[in-house]
């Protein structure tokens, strides 16, 4: 009744024979846009800003105000909370979104949508064009700037959802064109 | 995208007064009536001709002219699937213009007479408390005896009002209900976006011989499910309703699926629906029935931890309503006598409560389980599966083959002592799957086994254990944490959390050796089965077809061992479920195998260029 379009066909009987360790999944062919950098370098630099703010305010308060509760070791000490805070900002700032860059991949096929993120732990995922239901094209006032925007697929199970974020603008608008108009021809129950 | 064309323009709404979902749109169920609102008040009786024609006029089945534009069939297919309007039109105050109500191929029918009892009753029960609190602290002063009395009225009369407006008809494509004095509402489900019927009835409801029929239906939103009630009908209509309900509904989706497909190819399904027969079967037709609940299935409710802990549960209940009826005097009273008592009297007393507290816990456990699971039976029918259970409020859930993607297998350690297994179902946008998909109560795996590969079809593979870095990883995740707790503790020196995190420290290690030994994963050419989980161990199996996506996620210290936790995406159940720590390399292999056009053209030699 609910016949997927993978189903009608019988596996295909190739040359690609399953034994154990004789393939692997290759990392998606395209990159996302290198403006995407800058955008999460911004977004990290205005993150860690608005926590070294509160944090330097809670080390100010820490010394400052007439509390007894706070031992006095914390009390000397505050500063070092976000100073440690900053260098870490820091370093973050300036490894993550190159890190990110290099992990970050994407590939859109006839029939499925393969994207690896991530950067310490790694994300490979594979949904299939059919069983789409929903794709959104979405572009936040940073990611406007830089002319990049995110792409988000959705299938009916919130496993099965990918995200592909820091694609170029245009690309990423005909894209999610282009995959509604698919999803919607070979779509059925989409469950 | 969606701005693009994904929205089209809205039609021109003619509803002067948007209807709020989250209104109950019963008015009887609010615990009053809704009052009228802005310009959409009600019309008075006299005025404009009767909402409903009278059976001395049939209508055709179209819709008079006089009713407004959701009354025509076509309405639904525009917008969401499942309507629900308010109509401005001008209408008869009661609805029914005189004699028996016709707003299509069928009478439209009414609720049972009997639910004017059920209905008040219910809700009484829900003010109960506030009245009595209200009379004690008031002091049965006139006030609020008015006030109750006032109360009481309001509810027999809204419950009568609620029965006098509420109508539903089931037309050859659609359910309509419709409800409301002076707010109306219409709410049209088709019968293609039905899921399930699920009829309830609490002991109240039995002793009258009525019951609650609901009927889910898929919405427009992923997950989002609209809900149809009726409370109550008889029910031998409820029977009659699920039976038609079902039937006419498998008949759409058959006619719907000539249309669209002219060649089904369905030999991938592994949980084939059954063929809907032509003729609405006859009432004593009950389909094939898989189970029927054995006597000494009763006793595994001794298995159940959750069943286990209900002499606590019952405990605590009257404790705090002990407390509440007495106040701070029975703790007072405890106290004292527990100051004043002689120690080795206490002492014995505690022992001895501890223990018949202890050995009553089984009994417990077998009683409430008893009562919730009682005369468990599974059906078949009509492309779905019917599973009913229960003493005192028996209900009955109907579960819609079609959606029905897999199954799941749970059991707990104690269960496994005994190689018992309950069972659950695996079904696309099913709400409340604690309650609604349990398809067997905990029983013997064989047994349940049985069942499984007659109703649904068994997975028959082989699971694949994980490899024994795997073993490492569950260790560490069970172990660790406390351990470190224990050492800081140590450091720390206070005495009582150190000993306590290195007990659970060493609990630990067969925890993380059962978790380990519970690993797996499994194809067997149809169905896909994931294992994981020791003090809840579940086997979730899928058919092929069920798996919409695939994604592997790997953190450093996996990429280290090789291991990579793999989810299968399914649009049912939990939505996603993971092979925890599984082989590289043999999880790619196996989503290869078992969705090779998804998995195929992303696959390179060990030579090609290696996965980063």
């Amino acid at each position: 009744m609910n016949t997927p379009p993978h189903d009608a066909v019988p596996p295909p009987e190739g040359p690609f024979e399953p034994t154990t360790g004789a393939a692997r999944l290759r990392p998606p062919l395209r990159r996302v846009s290198g403006r995407s950098i800058g955008v999460w370098t911004v977004r990290s630099i205005l993150g860690g800003l608005i926590n070294l703010v509160l944090l330097s305010v809670l080390a100010w308060a820490a010394g400052v105000l007439p509390w007894s509760w706070i031992p006095e070791w914390a009390r000397e000490n505050a500063w070092m909370l976000p100073t440690v805070y900053f260098v870490y900002a820091l370093l973050r700032t300036a490894i993550v979104p190159s890190w990110r860059y290099r992990v970050h991949r994407w590939e859109v096929t006839e029939d499925v949508v393969y994207t690896r993120s991530g950067w310490i732990a790694r994300h490979w995922q594979l949904v299939p064009v059919n069983r789409l239901q929903t794709v959104d094209h979405t572009q936040g006032w940073l990611e406007r700037i830089f002319g990049v925007a995110t792409l988000e697929v959705q299938t009916a199970s919130y496993a099965g959802s990918s995200t592909i974020e820091g694609l170029d603008a245009e690309e990423a608008r005909v894209l999610s064109e282009e995959l509604a108009a698919r999803a919607g021809t070979l779509r059925d129950d989409a469950t | 995208m969606e701005r693009e064309n994904g929205i089209g323009p809205r039609e021109p709404s003619d509803r002067e007064e948007p209807v709020d979902p989250g209104e109950p749109a019963d008015p009887g169920e609010g615990g009053g009536w809704v009052a009228p609102g802005g310009t959409a008040a009600g019309p008075r009786p006299e005025d404009g001709p009767p909402r409903w024609p009278s059976a001395g006029e049939p209508e055709p089945a179209s819709g008079s002219p006089e009713n407004g534009a959701e009354d025509d069939t076509g309405a639904p297919r525009s917008g969401s699937p499942v309507t629900e309007s308010a109509s401005e039109a001008p209408r008869d105050w009661w609805g029914t213009g005189g004699g028996a109500p016709v707003f299509g191929a069928e009478n439209a029918r009414r609720l049972s007479p009997r639910s004017l009892v059920v209905g008040p009753i219910n809700q009484l029960r829900s003010l109960l408390v506030p009245i009595a609190a209200g009379l004690i602290v008031g002091g049965f002063n006139p006030w609020v005896l008015t006030a109750t009395g006032v109360a009481v009225v309001g509810l027999l009369v809204g419950g009568f009002v609620t029965w006098r407006t509420f109508r539903y008809e089931i037309g050859e494509e659609r359910l309509e209900i419709r409800s409301g004095l002076i707010r109306r509402s219409t709410r049209t489900i088709p019968l293609e976006r039905i899921r399930g019927v699920d009829v309830t009835s609490t002991l109240l409801h039995r002793m009258l011989g009525v019951a609650v029929v609901r009927i889910e239906a898929a919405a427009g939103s992923p997950g989002g499910g609209e809900e149809g009630k009726l409370d109550a009908v008889s029910v031998a209509e409820a029977e009659r309703l699920r039976r038609v309900l079902l039937h006419r509904k498998a008949v759409l989706l058959e006619r719907h699926r000539e249309e669209t497909e002219p060649v089904a190819g369905e030999e991938g399904s592994a949980l084939e629906p059954a063929p809907a027969p032509e003729t609405v079967p006859e009432p004593e037709d009950t389909g094939t029935t898989y189970f029927r609940m054995p006597w000494s299935w009763y006793l595994y409710g001794a298995l159940a931890l959750g069943y286990l802990l209900t002499p606590f549960a019952v405990l605590a209940t009257l404790f705090g309503m002990a407390q509440q009826a007495v106040g701070d005097r029975a703790a007072d009273f405890l106290v004292d006598w527990v100051t004043t008592s002689d120690r080795g009297f206490l002492l014995v007393f505690a022992v001895v409560f501890a223990c018949a507290l202890i050995l009553l816990m089984p009994v417990f456990a077998v009683v409430s389980y008893s009562l919730t699971h009682w005369g468990f039976s599974l059906r078949g029918r009509d492309g779905s599966l019917i599973a009913e259970r229960g003493l005192f409020t028996r209900r009955s859930v109907t579960l819609e083959r079609r959606r029905v993607r897999g199954y799941e297998l749970l059991d707990n350690p104690l269960e496994r002592t005994r190689r018992a297994v309950s069972l659950r179902a695996i079904v696309t946008g099913l709400g409340d799957t604690a309650n609604r998909a349990v398809l067997l109560p905990i029983g013997p795996r064989p047994r349940v086994e049985e069942v499984v590969d007659r109703a649904l079809g068994l997975f028959r593979g082989r699971l694949t254990p994980h490899p024994r870095a795997a073993l490492y990883r569950r260790l560490t995740r069970a172990v660790l944490p406390f351990a470190a707790v224990a050492v800081a503790a140590i450091a720390l020196e206070p005495v009582w959390p150190s000993v306590v995190a290195g007990v659970l420290a060493l609990l630990g290690v067969p925890l993380g050796v059962d978790r380990y030994r519970s690993l797996g994963h499994g194809y067997d050419g149809e169905l896909v089965s994931v294992r994981s989980g020791s003090l809840r161990r579940t086997q979730a199996t899928v058919e092929r077809s069920a798996v919409i996506g695939w994604s592997w996620t790997q953190s450093p210290f996996q990429r280290r061992s090789g291991l990579v936790d793999l989810e299968l995406a399914v649009g049912a159940g939990e939505s996603g479920y993971t092979a925890q720590d599984a082989a590289q390399e043999e999880s790619v292999d196996f989503a290869a195998r078992i969705t090779p056009e998804m998995v195929r053209p992303f696959l390179v030699r060990e030579d090609g260029e290696p996965p980063r």
